[in-house]
């Protein structure tokens, strides 16, 4: 079996040293805010000019495993007033710690993250090879079908305004046609100037969206004063009290079962898949149990980081398969591959056999050197949180410059980087998502060949795009997905809104406002019975997208879609959407 | 620390003044856009030779679907429904936008981009960051440099002696160990 020739390469010394490398780096961007996978994978992105495919692919692999951990430290530790609520699934953890049980949380997060990650990676190695062979046999037509869902499951749902996501993406598609077509050698939006003749290189607009413009933005309105980390404390083995395993071990495999699945499909992301978790631990628990949620329940930690990372492993299916990233890391990944002209696509499995197997058998690798540096060894990471920010960001900063320098060995690329860093700065400060036009920019240049195969095919008849029965199933599967995406959307603010209620009655209890005496009999009340009605329907969610994949093809529809930021560090709050896809 | 000026409400979604200009102006770029790639589109040469729909149709296809969108985000906007600003770890809702900040460090890249060539990587790294922390308020200025020099240091010896990436090295030209 390929696994096991793949463990063999994945094992030799230097590919573990490599892997080690890509995890350490992974949990450092994760842990740190304003920078993450995905814009790390880009900054490191002049590896590939030196080290051999495997070893980078494998260093890349394993930031993107690394940044899903390092993300959950953070979002538990890391205390910053008034920023967690807007994610529910990221308070918990925080909560928790604040109680004194950031080491139980920490603990569960990183115990739930290797099991979930296991799993899906399994399942991964299982699945990916019969969705390959399945996809080998779907031409342009059906190509095209599954962009369009990319595309606008990407632009359309990613980010809290849908206009506003697609415009992201049309801009994304709009500097992926500048340059010299592909099909006939013609010069489009290049303006008679040199520079623009090979087109924007994608690693330069990646940097600058995600690096760039992060600092600046940060920078603008940067929170100051001391850097106030939970303490945790006693020895690693401890944290985990008998009674937070029996309550963890369920959540942990509930979420890898609606992570996985949610991750390789087209319907929000990671975000979406810990929001489905949370939402059905929510339901699941039962009398005293329920009412912690909000004030630090630890299911509500175990089953969304579980679910996160599970859906990781599940975003490489459509990416290793169809060669259509649904997150920003796992576009930058596509990145990595192209640069060493290898094409992904449903031939991967046959010709880069050795190559992909050797990836998928580092992830196993990987997960487990992850639950090491993640337990006995959290302090490093406590302590990398507490870098000076001004520090944090003027590395950044430089980091953007090599990456942006080293793409032609031109300064021309640092200032295109800084005008792009500028355009990312505005897209923060007016909430545009900048994942969606990385992704347009990378999956632009395959959507117009593909269209363009179609059409020759069809001699420019627009029907044939609809036509094929492969193509209509795609496309019915993308309204039903929007139209689950928009209630889950609605139930979600529903219950965020509900949970920063409960937060903000707290909150009043603590300070001791007149209110005081009222609130601790009311939120409670409020909390339980208020919630039952609104997530009633959440467990279905996971069970429809199930049901459609039954129908044949429909699994492979789904899949380009996932892009949300979430899928690095889904539960890990903010700093998720910020490179989501 | 945080001194509101802005936005009492604290919630950081609510507009100061003034930002609804900024959007709309970015809504009337997104149009612009693709009002320019309609017209720098129609200068795009077909050769006889294409047998499909031609290297015109996706530019004018995305040039579309900029003003549809474009446009709606000015209706949008017309009516009210402003962006909500993304939030992060660092990022503090509730004070003013401190534009200062911002172009200093916007300077200091251009700078940066200057100096490369002639004073090699090195040093052009090294004032940019520098810079960049002076401008984000770090404080001592002789640990900053310090930190700055060890960085340069370290990313030209890595990137360029290590990993084989040709920054040009600038003084250290000749020091095998720091050239790619």
């Amino acid at each position: 079996m390929s696994l096991l020739e793949g463990f063999a390469v994945a094992a030799q010394p230097m590919y573990l040293l490599f892997a080690l490398g890509g995890v350490l780096v992974g949990t450092a961007v994760g842990v740190l805010p304003g920078i993450g996978p995905a814009m790390t994978v880009a900054l490191l992105m002049p590896l590939t000019y030196s080290l051999e495919p495997t070893a980078a692919i494998i260093v890349f692999a394993g930031i993107y495993y690394g940044g899903m951990y390092g993300g959950s430290t953070t979002s538990i530790l890391l205390n910053t007033p008034g920023e967690s609520s807007s994610i529910v699934t990221a308070l918990e953890g925080n909560r928790m710690a604040k109680a004194g049980r950031g080491a139980a949380a920490l603990a569960t997060a990183a115990v739930g993250s290797f099991i979930a990650g296991t799993i899906a990676t399994v399942l991964l190695s299982f699945v990916a090879p019969y969705v390959a062979a399945f996809a080998v046999q779907i031409g342009p037509v059906e190509y095209v079908a599954l962009m369009v869902v990319a595309f606008l499951t990407v632009g359309a749902l990613l980010g809290s305004s849908v206009l506003r996501g697609l415009a992201s993406l049309a801009l994304g598609l709009f500097i992926a046609t500048m340059g010299f077509d592909s099909l006939t050698a013609q010069q489009r939006y290049t303006f008679g100037s040199p520079f623009l003749a090979d087109g924007i290189d994608v690693v330069l607009v990646a940097v600058a969206l995600f690096a760039v413009g992060e600092a600046l933005y940060v920078a603008s309105r940067l929170r100051h004063g001391p850097i106030k980390v939970i303490p945790v404390t006693g020895g690693w083995t401890k944290w985990m009290r008998k009674e937070d395993w029996r309550r963890s071990w369920r959540p942990w495999l509930r979420g890898t079962v609606i992570g996985f699945p949610v991750g390789t499909i087209p319907a929000g992301g990671a975000d979406v898949a810990t929001f489905l978790s949370y939402a059905s631990e929510r339901k699941l628990a039962k009398g005293a149990r329920k009412k912690q949620f909000g004030k630090g329940a630890i299911e509500g930690v175990a089953g969304p980081e579980a679910a996160n990372n599970a859906a990781a492993a599940g975003v490489l299916v459509p990416l290793l398969t169809l060669g259509i990233p649904t997150t920003a890391t796992a576009a930058m990944l596509l990145v990595a591959f192209q640069r060493y002209q290898i094409p992904v696509g449903p031939q991967l499995f046959e010709n880069d056999s050795a190559l992909v197997w050797a990836l998928i058998a580092s992830l196993y690798v990987g997960n487990l050197m992850l639950l090491v540096l993640n337990l006995p060894l959290v302090g490093i990471w406590v302590k990398i949180l507490q870098i000076p920010r001004p520090y944090l960001y003027a590395g950044i900063l430089v980091f953007a410059a090599l990456g942006a320098f080293s793409v032609n060995f031109t300064p021309i690329d640092v200032i295109i980087l800084l005008i792009l860093g500028i355009l990312g700065f505005f897209m923060r400060r007016f909430g545009y998502p900048v994942a969606p036009m990385v992704v347009g920019l990378i999956l632009g240049p395959i959507f117009e060949n593909q269209l363009r195969r179609s059409l020759a095919i069809s001699q420019g008849d627009p029907v044939a795009l609809v036509s094929s029965p492969i193509a209509a199933v795609i496309y019915v599967v993308l309204i039903i997905i929007f139209v689950l995406s928009f209630w889950m959307r609605k139930r979600q603010s529903a219950l965020e809104a509900e949970t920063t209620a409960d937060l903000e009655d707290d909150v009043d209890d603590g300070t001791g406002t007149p209110r005081a005496s009222a609130a601790p009999g009311g939120p409670d009340a409020d909390g339980t019975s208020g919630t039952a009605p609104a997530v009633s329907g959440d467990p279905v969610g996971p069970a429809d997208p199930g049901a459609a994949a039954g129908v044949p093809g429909a699994r492979s529809a789904h899949g380009p879609d996932t892009v949300s930021g979430g899928a690095h560090s889904g539960a890990s709050s903010t700093k998720n959407r910020k490179e989501g896809p | 620390m945080s001194t509101s000026t802005s936005s009492p409400a604290g919630s950081g979604t609510t507009a100061a003044p003034g930002r609804p200009i900024g959007e709309l102006i970015f809504a009337l770029i997104v149009i612009s856009v693709g009002v320019v790639g309609f017209v720098a589109g129609a200068s795009i040469q077909t050769p006889p030779s294409a047998s499909d729909i031609g290297p015109k149709a996706f530019p004018y296809l995305v040039s579309g679907m900029l003003v549809l969108v474009g446009t709606g985000l000015v209706i949008q906007l017309l009516r009210g429904g402003t962006g909500v600003p993304e939030e992060g770890e660092d990022v503090d809702p509730n004070i003013a936008t401190d534009w200062a900040t911002v172009g200093k460090l916007a300077g200091f890249v251009l700078l940066h981009s200057f100096l490369i060539v002639p004073l090699g990587w090195p040093i052009a790294a090294a004032v940019l960051f520098f810079g960049a922390a002076w401008s984000l308020g770090a404080r001592p200025w002789f640990r900053n440099l310090i930190t700055a020099i060890v960085l340069a240091l370290v990313l030209q010896f890595v990137f360029a002696g290590l990993l084989g990436v040709s920054l040009p090295a600038g003084f250290l030209e000749g020091f095998g160990v720091f050239s790619g």
